[in-house]
C-alpha cells in the first residue's frame, strides 16, 4: 500500500538543536508509514539530539520499508552531517517508489 | 522560565565569572607577572565564552571571541610575544568583549565604532591568519572556522555521506596514516559519548566534533547501537556516540580542551592511536550490547579498558608508550574480563567513574586540576525570606528568654539553661544566614579596572588600579549599593585627582599615576579605601568656590580637614570644564548621602602634591546590628555598638556649658560637645541636670567625638534592624527601629546625625579647643 501512499513533505526547521528534537520526534512519528521527504535546504544547523531523531526515523521506515529522502540538503546540514560521521539517512526500498 | 532560556542565563552569569578571570589574567599579564598558565587560563576563558555562544549561535561575539581567542593561542604557543602593547589591546579587547556578551544577553548591539578597530588591531597582531571574513562569516551554523573532515562526501554539497551500516571499514584510512603520521604530528584515538545531560545544558556534539576537525584531519566512526526506532526514542536522550581518529599536533591538554565544558556530561577517552589497538567503544554504559559489538569489531586495549572499568585514571604515559604496556593477548575474551573487573561495582558505576577519570589526570598546566566548590545559585527573595523569618526568631527568642526571666525562674533552672542553649544556636543560625548574604566586594571591584581604562582613556592620564581585598565579604545588599558611591569617586579620583603625564613629571612623579582600591574589615565594619598618588585637594580653591557659593562665610575660621569636607557639601563641584567622566550634577555630596543612607559613613585626608585618600566605612549587614539598650526619657533607645567608644558617669565640675548653652563635658583633659539625647529627640523640653544621667562617648563619621547623655544603660544586645523609611517614615537622629524582648519597639540612634546637628548649631571643634586650652 505504501507504493500508493502521497508521499509527505516536511519541511526541516533551520535550527535543529534541543528545542527541536521533541517536535520533531513528534511530527515524524506522525507520519509513520509514508514515504517521507525531507527538505533540508533551510537547516542551518544540524545537533545530535535531531540526528538522532532522524537516524531513529530511518530505522522505521527501514522496518516499514516504505522510501525516505533528503532532499536540497544545505551546505550547513551537509558539513554537520559530515562531521558527525555522515551517517546515512535515506532509505529507498528495492523497487519501491521515491 | 523556558529552560532552554533559563540555560541561556546560566551562560551569561558564568560569562560574567569567565571575563573576570580573564580580565584579571590579562591585568597579571600587563603588570608582567604573567606565567604560562595566566595565559593559559585566559585562553580558557575566552575559548569557554566562545564555546557557549556558539551552542546559542551569537554569531557577533563568536566572531569577535574567535580572534581573541587565536591571539591567545599565538601567545600561548610563543607565536607572538607579549609585549606591554598587546597586553593594553588584549585588555580594551575584554572590554568590547564583554561589550559583546552584554550585547548578546540585552538584545542590543556593539558600539561598531569601538568593536572593529579593536578587531583589526588584534588581527594586525596575528597577522590576519586565517581570519578573512570568509572564514569567519562563512560559516554560518556554528560560527566556526570550517576544517577538513577526513571523510567521504565532505565537500560536496550533494548528499552522499556513506552508509552507516558499511560503515566498520572507515577507518582504513587512518591506518595508513598511523604508519607513516606527518611530521610532528599523531594520531589520537578520541572516545566521545555523551550523556543526556550534555544536551540538557545547552551543549552540542555536533559542534564539539567540529571544534575537534580544526585540530587537524580526523576520521569519524558514529556509534548507533544503542539508538532505539523512532516510536521508542525519547527525544531527549542520548544514544549515539563517537570514536573519533584525529591526525594532529596538537598535544592531549589541548585536546581535551575542546570537551572542556562538556567533560562532566560526557565519557570521554583520550589516547594515542598506535595502528595496533583498534577504538575502544566509547560506550557511556558499556552494555553488554556495546562491549560484543566492540569485541566483535577487534581485539580491545585491555589495559586502558581495565583501568577505565577500574576506575582508574589511564596515565597517559603509559597510553603514549604501549611498548611498556602488557602486550594484550589476541584471543583474551574480553568481554569476560570485564564482567570480571565490573563485577563488585554495579552495572551503572562505569559510567560515573569514568567521569572523575579525566578529571584525575589532568593535562599538565591545566586549572582543571583544581576542583571547584559545589555551589547553587538560589533566588535572592528565598535568602531574604529566611532572613527574615530569623530576624523573627531572634525577636522571639529573645521574648521568650525575657519572659521566664520575670516569671522569676531560677537562673540554673533546666528551663533558663535551655534558653541559653537556643539563644546561642539561633546566634549561630543567624550569623549563618547572614553569611549566605555576605559576598566578596570582587563583584563591583571587578568592574573598576575597566572604568578606570576608560576614564585615563577619556582624560589623556595615565593610571594603575590597584586593588586590594577583593574577597572581603559584605552583606549583599551593600554590595549592590557600593556599585554607584565607588564609580564616582574613582572617576573623580582620576578625573579630578591625578595630574596629566606631563604634570606629574613636572612635579617629580612617575607619569602613570597610582589609585588604589582596597577593602578590609575593621571593627566589625567594612573599610573601603580609596587613594590616589595625585597633586591632593587644592584647598584654597576649594574654600575660594565654598565662600563664592555662599557655602561659607569669607571670614569662617575652617581647619583644613573642614575645608576638605566642603567637598561633600551639596552642589560643590570643583571641576572648571564639566567633563563628560565627573561633574555630571552629581557631586560628593550624593556619595556621601548614599554612604549614609547605608549606616555608612566617608571621610577624606588629604595632601597637598601627594594626593588624597577616602575612606568609607560601611556596616557588614543591615539586617542585624550589635547595640547598646539605653533609656532616655523613659523611651528605651539602642545606640549602635560600633560608634561607642566607652560610657562614664558624668561628674557635675565636668560639665560646661559654652556660651552658657551648649554643655561640654571634659573627658580625660579633653572636652566634647555633651548631647542630651531626650532634649536632642524632642522627648523632654529640659535637660538632665549635671551630674545625673550616664555620658556615651560616641565617635562620629568625621572623626568627632560627643557624648551622648542618658538616663540609664541597660545592657548590651543584637537587635534585629526594622527600616523605619520602609514602615514609618524617616525622623532626623534616628537611623531604624527594633523590636525588643518584651515586644516594644525601640528606636536606633543615628549617631552620626545626633552629632552633626550638634556640629552645626555650634561648631564643636573649635570650642574644643578653647575649652581646652
Amino acid at each position: 500500500m505504501s507504493e500508493l501512499a502521497v508521499t509527505a513533505q516536511v519541511s526541516l526547521p533551520p535550527v535543529l538543536d534541543l528545542q527541536a528534537a521533541e517536535p520533531l520526534r513528534a511530527e515524524l512519528m506522525a507520519l509513520r508509514g509514508r514515504p517521507m521527504a525531507l527538505d533540508a535546504s533551510q537547516v542551518t544547523r544540524l545537533g545530535g539530539l535531531c540526528l538522532q531523531v532522524l537516524m531513529s526515523a530511518r530505522k522505521i521506515w527501514v522496518e516499514d520499508g516504505v522510501c525516505l529522502t533528503v532532499d536540497q540538503p544545505s551546505s550547513g546540514f551537509s558539513e554537520q552531517l559530515a562531521a558527525f560521521g555522515g551517517p546515512e539517512l535515506q532509505f529507498q526500498p528495492e523497487g519501491g517508489l521515491s | 522560565m523556558d529552560p532552554f532560556e533559563s540555560i541561556k542565563q546560566t551562560f551569561f552569569q558564568e560569562c560574567d565569572e569567565l571575563l573576570t578571570d580573564a580580565e584579571q589574567g590579562l591585568l597579571a599579564m600587563e603588570a608582567g607577572d604573567a606565567d604560562g598558565e595566566t595565559i593559559n587560563a585566559v585562553f580558557r576563558a575566552v575559548h569557554s565564552v566562545k564555546g557557549g555562544a556558539g551552542a546559542f549561535g551569537l554569531e557577533d561575539l563568536i566572531r569577535f571571541a574567535h580572534v581573541f581567542e587565536t591571539v591567545m593561542d599565538d601567545l600561548r604557543s610563543g607565536k607572538m610575544e607579549l609585549t606591554d602593547e598587546v597586553a593594553k589591546t588584549l585588555l580594551r579587547a575584554i572590554d568590547v568583549l564583554a561589550d559583546h556578551v552584554a550585547a548578546a544577553r540585552d538584545g542590543g548591539a556593539v558600539d561598531e565604532g569601538r568593536s572593529a578597530p579593536i578587531l583589526s588591531e588584534m588581527k594586525a597582531l596575528i597577522g590576519g591568519e586565517g581570519l578573512d571574513d570568509d572564514d569567519l562569516g562563512g560559516d554560518e551554523d556554528f560560527g566556526f572556522v570550517p576544517m577538513t573532515v577526513a571523510i567521504e562526501g565532505d565537500d560536496a554539497p550533494a548528499f552522499d555521506p556513506p552508509a552507516l551500516d558499511e560503515s566498520p571499514a572507515a577507518f582504513e584510512p587512518m591506518a595508513d596514516l598511523a604508519a607513516e603520521p606527518a611530521s610532528g604530528a599523531r594520531v589520537w584515538r578520541i572516545g566521545f559519548a555523551p550523556k543526556s545531560e550534555m544536551y540538557a545544558k545547552a551543549n552540542e556534539s555536533g559542534l564539539v566534533l567540529r571544534e575537534l576537525a580544526r585540530l587537524g584531519e580526523m576520521d569519524v566512526k558514529l556509534d548507533a547501537d544503542a539508538l532505539p526506532p523512532l516510536d521508542q526514542l525519547s527525544a531527549e536522550t542520548a544514544y549515539l556516540h563517537w570514536t573519533v581518529l584525529l591526525t594532529t599536533e596538537a598535544d592531549e591538554a589541548t585536546i581535551r580542551e575542546v570537551f572542556e565544558f562538556v567533560e562532566d556530561d560526557c565519557v570521554l577517552t583520550i589516547e594515542p592511536a598506535d595502528g595496533q589497538a583498534s577504538p575502544p567503544p566509547p560506550s557511556s554504559d558499556l552494555s553488554d550490547d556495546a562491549l560484543a559489538a566492540a569485541s566483535a569489531d577487534a581485539p580491545l586495549d585491555i589495559a586502558a579498558l581495565l583501568a577505565r572499568v577500574a576506575g582508574e585514571a589511564p596515565t597517559s604515559e603509559a597510553a603514549r608508550e604501549p611498548a611498556s604496556a602488557p602486550e594484550p593477548p589476541a584471543d583474551l575474551d574480553v568481554a569476560a574480563l570485564i564482567a570480571k573487573a565490573q563485577a563488585p561495582i554495579a552495572p551503572a558505576a562505569p559510567k560515573v567513574e569514568a567521569a572523575p577519570v579525566a578529571k584525575a589526570a589532568p593535562p599538565a598546566g591545566s586549572s582543571q586540576a583544581i576542583t571547584p566548590t559545589a555551589t547553587i545559585r538560589v533566588d535572592l527573595d528565598r535568602v531574604d525570606r529566611l532572613i527574615n523569618a530569623v530576624g523573627e526568631l531572634v525577636i522571639q527568642q529573645a521574648m521568650l528568654s525575657q519572659q521566664v526571666m520575670e516569671s522569676g525562674l531560677a537562673r540554673s533552672s533546666n528551663v533558663a539553661l535551655g534558653l541559653e542553649d537556643l539563644e546561642l544556636l539561633t546566634r549561630e543560625i543567624q550569623d549563618s544566614v547572614m553569611a549566605i548574604r555576605a559576598q566578596p566586594v570582587k563583584s563591583v571591584f571587578q568592574r573598576m579596572p575597566r572604568l578606570a581604562r576608560e576614564v585615563a582613556d577619556m582624560t589623556g592620564k595615565r593610571v594603575k588600579l590597584v586593588m586590594e581585598g577583593e574577597g572581603t565579604e559584605v552583606d549583599k545588599t551593600v554590595i549592590e549599593r557600593l556599585t554607584d558611591p565607588i564609580t564616582h569617586m574613582l572617576r573623580n579620583a582620576i578625573d579630578h585627582g591625578l595630574e596629566d603625564p606631563e604634570g606629574r613629571i613636572a612635579a617629580g612623579k612617575p607619569a602613570e599615576g597610582v589609585v588604589r582600591l582596597r577593602a578590609l574589615h575593621r571593627g566589625g565594619r567594612i573599610v573601603i579605601e580609596l587613594q590616589d598618588d595625585g597633586r591632593g585637594i587644592n584647598r584654597p580653591r576649594v574654600r575660594g568656590i565654598a565662600v563664592e557659593r555662599g557655602l561659607i562665610s569669607e571670614d569662617a575660621v575652617l581647619s583644613d580637614e573642614e575645608i576638605d569636607n566642603l567637598i561633600f557639601q551639596p552642589g560643590f563641584s570643583t571641576a572648571e570644564t564639566i567633563s563628560d567622566i565627573s561633574g555630571r550634577g552629581v557631586g560628593m555630596d550624593v556619595v556621601r548621602r548614599s554612604i549614609q543612607g547605608l549606616g555608612g559613613r566617608i571621610t577624606i585626608s588629604s595632601e597637598p602634591g601627594k594626593g588624597s585618600k577616602f575612606t568609607m566605612s560601611l556596616p557588614l549587614t543591615l539586617a542585624v546590628l550589635d547595640g547598646m539598650v539605653v533609656t532616655a526619657a523613659e523611651q528605651t533607645l539602642v545606640a549602635p555598638l560600633s560608634a561607642i567608644i566607652e560610657s562614664l558617669t558624668p561628674r557635675a565640675e565636668d560639665v560646661h556649658f559654652v556660651g552658657g548653652k551648649d554643655a561640654v563635658i571634659r573627658i580625660r583633659e579633653t572636652f566634647v560637645p555633651l548631647i542630651d539625647v531626650g532634649v536632642a529627640l524632642g522627648f523632654r523640653e529640659t535637660a538632665l541636670p549635671p551630674g545625673q544621667g550616664v555620658a556615651v562617648l560616641v565617635e562620629s563619621e568625621g572623626g568627632g567625638k560627643a557624648a551622648l547623655l542618658v538616663e540609664a544603660i541597660q545592657g548590651q544586645r543584637q537587635v534585629v534592624i526594622k527600616s523605619l523609611e520602609a514602615n514609618y517614615q524617616q525622623i532626623d537622629g534616628i537611623a531604624a527601629a527594633t523590636i525588643l524582648g518584651d515586644g516594644r519597639v525601640a528606636l536606633i540612634l543615628d549617631v552620626d546625625a545626633l552629632v552633626t546637628t550638634q556640629h552645626r548649631r555650634k561648631p564643636a571643634p573649635r570650642a574644643e579647643k578653647r575649652m581646652a586650652g
